[in-house]
């Protein structure tokens, strides 16, 4: 590899951890992560439940619960690329209703299928990311304040493309996708949203740009003087968000079966998709998680709002309860990351590339 | 004009504000048998400095030596770890900035600390803003009136409706100087504010400071440009590696004597060496670069296995060089790397192309602090690991890493720890792990010696000399002149944004090199 100086010889260094030392700090470690615990409450919110009311614990309600938490887990999954570099994107869920309507529409009147469709959804949500990610970095507006103004415009154009009318009837396709099942009780939508989920991981970790992502969330000076195309890295992580935000809009459309003007904003996915992300352990702040936390934080919000309406809560009150763990989340994530302060990171511009340091001062 | 008398609702300091600062008796300023430490770093090891009103006393020493840190000191701004700081006898406890202020204490900064969006008017008097009839009503009238005063006792013609953003740094200081008037002020420390100025600029500053002199204030100073230091001082202290060194009346202070105290007489521990490179071939060759005030007309050329110095002052220009090479700056210039003219420089094609920089803070802009150390490392190479089809090998990877560390010895409990857990040392071995495995044909270390500990200094000269005998262009730029010393074979002195000397070989010597890099002409 190194055709520099051969080691230095006469000092010997204990480079390599001992194996029973890394198994038991391995062990530790993922016990202090996010996603197991995710997993813990989740049981526990289902178990509770099927205590009080019996008719919770049927496979077909698990199943159920399942599917209904994927169009949320796949926009979660979305959201994370641009969570990771210090960003955030509240225009997910004009995006996902842009994709759904569009591609719903090409389905009822022309009975496209959804091979034709997934590309089509994925175009759509990419170019729209596209537009995100091209103001964030170079126009260097916040990340909180282009996304607010393409929600309105995205939205805008989502009510525009549907007028009055909606997606009701799609072909039979789409309904077998939505009801069939691989094996007993594991339907083909949590295969999908499991096969997206997998895919971002290995992209996250095993390709350069996804190691870029972690990268210039970390630090975004060091990012650049190792050799790191920042602002192609911004762009693309917003065009990802967006692309997943496509993705799941068709995930939305088979799992409602069809779509309407406000899908994906009716349902609060934005908020829904930023919860997601905080309750899985990724932080805003920029650098660190992944996306398999989110996605298990996406099936709790679903079991525990699920719950909380078997439990014979009102349920005015569910956008309350996000609400709150929402704003747990936040302080958890305040606590871990205090290096910097969230709103340094949510209203922090792109810096200007080159970055022009100031002139050295004396320590 | 009486103004405490036609007021007399108002509130204590605001009056205190707009009387005369020489109102306050005139009394010494002593610091006795201060230490300061940071992180493991000793600032401060037991300095006494003793300042008195009616005197310009100067401190002088090295980048490092602790000056700053005592003038900060005493101005409330960092708490001593020990030792005592007296005025007019009385001690002190637990100065903060504000607790100095009322007490007339002043630091004017080396980087003047406005509000850039308030008028010079409110900068003036922020924080003692007078009332008027009306409580919290600022009386507008009478701060003009007032701060007129103030403005023609520094000598600042300025609007002071202005806002702060639109002087230049020289006014910008002079506005400070009148805030501490304003704010009664007696004792005014000016930490190195000549560096940013002309040398007219910094004319108008000396004539304030004699006049203040004149006035019986205590006049603190601190410079690096050792003519002007013996034209205004009466007294100079010279600091050396965070201890007093010596101190000088003006009748008895000479250059030389100023820059042996500076340098010291330490025998340098390691010896240099002796390679003779004239026939090898260039491998970077920097023509004519210049960015307008920070540093201009730079032309040198580096051969292959060749280290070459550039020694300098903090703020001559040493950093911004090595950052418009590798295109962190905009520079007029070119620069040739292997033959090759680099016109679009940018760090990943320089990266590619063989040359890298390794930053002086490696805090801010080297560590990814939160990553892991195997992460760390290859951060510059992840697009040149071994894969399959579009996805990493995560195995070899961490082969790689560990390699890569062990070659620079860096002590870690696993690769997997994240790199802010080290120690400085070996945070600073895993960066030259990162970049040696780039591969480099030239490499740039900014201060690479500094904030480690004496073991990985000694691990960082070995790096160094072993890979410009495999041929590695090596640019060094350090604030310690003992490195360049022993390290290279050749060595620039930059002054002022210019290449002033050069020295080769046998004549490079620590007293050589601190009186080029304090802008005194070869003889």
């Amino acid at each position: 590899m190194s055709g520099i100086a051969s080691p230095v010889e006469h000092q010997v260094i204990p480079a390599q951890p001992r194996r029973r030392d890394s198994r038991r700090s391995a062990a530790l470690r993922l016990a202090r992560r996010r996603e197991p615990l995710l997993v813990v409450m989740t049981l526990a919110v289902f178990f509770l439940t099927t205590a009080l009311e019996p008719s919770f614990d049927t496979s077909g309600n698990i199943n159920f619960m399942l599917e209904s938490a994927m169009p949320l887990a796949v926009l979660a999954v979305g959201q994370t690329m641009v969570c990771l570099v210090r960003g955030i994107d509240v225009s997910v869920a004009p995006i996902l209703g842009i994709a759904a309507v569009s591609t719903g529409f090409l389905a009822q009147d022309d009975g496209s299928s959804y091979v034709l469709m997934l590309p089509l959804a994925l175009a759509i949500g990419a170019g729209l990311g596209l537009v995100n990610g091209l103001f964030v970095t170079y126009a260097r507006i916040p990340p909180i304040i282009t996304t607010l103004g393409t929600l309105s415009v995205y939205g805008g154009i989502e009510l525009s493309l549907v007028g009055s009318s909606a997606v009701q009837t799609l072909p039979n396709s789409y309904a077998t996708l939505n009801t069939g099942t691989i094996l007993p009780d594991i339907s083909y939508l949590l295969v999908i949203g499991v096969v997206v989920m997998i895919l971002a991981a290995l992209f996250l970790w095993r390709t350069t740009i996804g190691r870029a992502l972690y990268a210039v969330g970390n630090n975004v000076e060091a990012a650049f003087r190792a050799g790191i195309r920042v602002n192609a890295v911004l762009v693309s992580a917003y065009a990802l968000t967006g692309l997943i935000a496509g993705l799941a809009g068709l995930v939305y459309l088979v799992y409602y079966r069809g779509a309407e003007g406000g899908s994906g904003i009716t349902e609060n996915l934005n908020l829904l998709s930023i919860a997601a992300v905080l309750i899985g352990g990724t932080t805003l702040t920029g650098g660190k998680g992944g996306v398999v936390g989110p996605f298990l934080a996406s099936i709790f919000i679903t079991v525990a709002d699920e719950a909380v309406l078997v439990a014979g809560v009102n349920p005015d009150w569910q956008p309350a309860g996000v609400g709150v763990l929402l704003l747990l989340a936040i302080m958890l994530d305040r606590n871990q990351s205090g290096r910097r302060s969230l709103r340094e990171v949510l209203l922090a511009r792109h810096p200007k590339l080159p970055l022009t340091p100031p002139s050295e001062a004396t320590p | 004009m009486n103004l405490t008398a036609r007021r007399p609702r108002s509130h204590g300091s605001v009056e205190a504000a707009l009387g005369d600062a020489a109102e306050r008796p005139a009394v010494r300023y002593e610091a006795r048998h201060i230490k300061k430490a940071f992180g493991g770093a000793l600032a401060l090891d037991d300095v006494s400095v003793t300042f008195q009103p009616g005197e310009i006393h100067t401190l002088c020493g090295e980048n490092g030596a602790g000056k700053s840190t005592l003038l900060k000191v005493m101005a409330g701004i960092h708490q001593p770890d020990a030792g005592e700081i007296l005025l007019g006898g009385e001690p002190q406890q637990a100065l903060t900035p504000r607790a100095a202020q009322l007490h007339g204490i002043y630091l004017v900064p080396q980087e003047p600390t406005l509000m850039s969006t308030l008028s010079a008017l409110e900068n003036l008097f922020v924080g003692i803003l007078p009332r008027g009839r009306l409580p919290f009503a600022v009386d507008w009238k009478r701060m003009e009136r007032s701060a007129g005063e103030f403005f023609a006792q520094v000598g600042l013609e300025v609007d002071p409706r202005e806002p702060a953003s639109a002087l230049s740094i020289a006014q910008q200081q002079l506005l400070e100087c009148a805030r501490a008037l304003a704010h009664r002020c007696n004792i005014i420390f000016f930490d190195e504010p000549t560096s940013p100025l002309t040398a007219r600029e910094a004319d108008v500053l000396f004539a304030l400071m004699r006049q203040l002199r004149e006035r019986d204030f205590t006049v603190g100073f601190i410079s690096h440009r050792l003519d002007e230091v013996l034209e205004i001082s009466d007294r100079i202290t010279v600091l050396r590696d965070a201890r007093v060194v010596t101190e000088l009346e003006h009748h008895e202070a000479t250059r030389e004597k100023l820059v042996s105290a500076m340098v010291g007489h330490d025998i340098a521990v390691r010896q240099r060496r002796h390679r003779n490179l004239s026939s090898a071939e260039t491998v970077l060759e920097v023509q004519a670069l210049s960015e307008p005030a920070r540093f201009s007309d730079v032309s040198f050329a580096v051969r292959r296995g060749e280290v070459l110095g550039l020694a300098g002052l903090v703020g001559s220009g040493r950093t911004e060089i090595a950052e418009a090479i590798f295109g962190l700056r905009p520079a007029s210039g070119s620069v040739i790397l292997a033959g090759k003219p680099l016109s679009h420089r940018s760090p990943a094609s320089l990266i590619d192309a063989g040359l890298i920089y390794l930053s002086e803070d490696r805090g801010r802009n080297g560590i990814f602090a939160e990553v892991d150390l195997e992460r760390n490392i290859t951060a510059a190479i992840v697009p040149r690991l071994p894969r399959h089809g579009p996805l990493l090998r995560p195995g070899t990877e961490y082969e790689i890493a560990e390699q890569a560390s062990q070659r620079t010895r860096v002590v870690a409990r696993s690769l997997s720890a994240s790199i802010k857990s080290l120690s400085g040392g070996n945070q600073q071995r895993a960066m030259f792990s990162r970049w040696l495995l780039a591969e480099p044909k030239v490499a740039i270390f900014d201060e690479p010696t500094r904030g480690v500990d004496v073991g990985a200094k000694d691990d960082i000269y070995e790096i160094i000399d072993e890979i410009s005998d495999t041929g590695v262009a090596v640019l060094m730029i350090s604030s310690e002149l003992d490195e360049l010393v022993f390290l290279c074979d050749r060595v620039l002195a930059i002054y002022e944004g210019r290449v002033v000397a050069e020295v080769v070989g046998d004549d490079i010597t620590l007293t050589r090199l601190g009186t080029l890099i304090v802008g005194v002409r070869d003889p």
